[in-house]
C-alpha cells in the first residue's frame, strides 16, 4: 500500500507542478516537445555560490549561471536560454536581480527521457511587487557593447571573434581544414 | 502552492531525506563530450543524436559563445552541468568551456544533485581526446545553415 501510495505521488509530482506553474503564464510557445508554460516566483541566485559557497560579488558578473530557486517549492529551476532566437542564454538577463525576489514568466522543458527537469526558458521577469514586466531579450545588445570591433552585417554569431577564431582554427566540423573541405564540396555539391 | 502539490513535495521529502540545503559534493570522475545543454534538453535542433558531435559542433560554438549551458554528457547516458572547469568558472561564455565544445573529455570533479539536475564542478581535465563523436555525414551540420554553402565562381 505504502508502495503505492509512492507510485501515485511520483506520477502525480509532475502534472501537479504543471498545473501549478501553468496557472497566469503568457508565455509564447516555441512548439517543442516537452514544454510548458510556467510562472512563478523565485530568488536570483548563483549556482555555483550556492552548492559550493564560492561567492564572488553580484553573482560573479555575468560569468556564471544563474538560477531560480522557486518560491513555492524551494526548487532550484536553470534558465537555459533567454527569449532570444538567437543561441543566446539566460544569465545576462537575470543580472540584475543577482539576490533578488523575482517574478519570471517562460517555458518549463520536462523531458524524462533526456533527463530534463527544471529547465527552464525565460521570456519575461520583473521584480516582485512591480507592474511592469521586463523582456528577457538583451543579450545581442549586450554582446554588441563588448564587441565595438564585430560590428557589422548578419547575426552576432557569423561575427563572434572567439567564434571565428576557433572556425579558423579547426573548421565548422571541428576536425581540420581538411576535413571541412571534402565534406563541403560533397555536401552541396 | 495548492495541497496536492504540498502533499507529494512533502511526500517525497520524507521518503527521499532530501531537504532545501545545499547537498555534499560527491567526487566523481565522468568521461563524455562536451555539449550544448539547450539543443539537447529542448530537441529544438533536433533529436539527441543529432546535436552532439561533428554535426553540431558550430551550434555548440554559438551556444556556447552565447552564454548557453554547456554540460558534459556522460557515458552513462546522464547530463552533468557544468558550473567550473579547473580555474575557469566562467560558465556563462566563459573560454575554457568553448575551447572544448564537442570534444570526447574524461573529467575529474564533484557533483551535487539538486532538483533533478546534475552539477559538476570539474577540478581537472584529464584527459581530452577532441572531437571524437564524427557524425556529420550522418545528420550533415545541425542546423543546415550552420555551415554557409560555398558561393559559385
Amino acid at each position: 500500500m505504502k508502495k503505492l501510495a509512492l507510485l501515485l505521488c511520483l506520477i502525480a509530482a509532475p502534472l501537479a507542478a504543471q498545473e501549478e506553474f501553468s496557472e497566469g503564464s503568457e508565455a509564447k510557445s516555441w512548439n517543442l516537445y516537452a514544454e510548458y508554460p510556467a510562472r512563478f516566483d523565485a530568488q536570483v541566485v548563483d549556482i555555483l555560490c550556492l552548492l559550493t559557497k564560492d561567492c564572488p560579488d553580484n553573482c560573479g558578473d555575468g560569468k556564471r549561471q544563474l538560477g531560480l530557486l522557486r518560491t513555492a517549492d524551494d526548487a532550484l529551476v536553470f534558465p537555459n536560454k533567454n527569449s532570444q532566437a538567437a543561441f543566446t542564454g539566460a544569465a545576462i538577463e537575470l543580472l540584475p536581480y543577482c539576490g533578488k525576489m523575482v517574478e519570471v514568466d517562460g517555458l518549463l522543458i520536462d523531458d524524462p527521457d533526456l533527463g530534463a527537469k527544471n529547465i527552464y526558458l525565460v521570456q519575461k521577469i520583473r521584480n516582485a511587487g512591480d507592474t511592469d514586466w521586463v523582456k528577457a531579450n538583451t543579450w545581442t545588445k549586450d554582446w554588441a557593447k563588448k564587441h565595438p570591433e564585430a560590428k557589422g552585417k548578419g547575426p552576432w554569431f557569423r561575427r563572434d571573434p572567439r567564434v571565428n577564431a576557433a572556425i579558423a582554427e579547426a573548421g565548422y566540423l571541428g576536425l581540420g581544414a581538411e576535413t571541412d573541405e571534402t565534406f563541403i564540396k560533397e555536401w552541396f555539391q | 502552492m495548492s495541497n496536492i502539490l504540498r502533499a507529494t513535495a512533502l511526500t517525497l521529502a520524507a521518503v527521499s531525506g532530501t531537504t532545501s540545503a545545499a547537498s555534499e559534493g560527491e567526487r566523481v570522475q565522468v568521461t563524455g563530450e562536451i555539449i550544448d545543454t539547450w539543443c539537447y534538453f529542448s530537441g529544438v535542433m533536433g533529436g539527441p543524436d543529432a546535436v552532439v558531435g561533428s554535426a553540431h559542433h558550430t551550434c555548440a560554438l554559438w551556444c556556447s559563445a552565447g552564454g548557453i549551458p554547456v554540460g558534459l554528457l556522460g557515458d552513462d547516458g546522464q547530463v552533468y552541468m557544468v558550473l567550473k572547469i579547473e580555474d575557469d568558472d566562467g560558465s556563462a561564455s566563459g573560454d575554457t568551456q568553448l575551447m572544448l565544445a564537442s570534444h570526447e573529455v574524461t573529467a575529474d570533479g564533484t557533483l551535487y544533485e539538486r532538483d533533478g539536475i546534475n552539477y559538476i564542478v570539474v577540478s581537472q581535465i584529464v584527459t581530452d581526446n577532441g572531437i571524437t563523436n564524427l557524425n556529420h555525414d550522418d545528420y550533415g551540420p545541425v542546423p543546415g545553415f550552420a555551415i554557409p554553402k560555398p558561393k559559385k565562381n
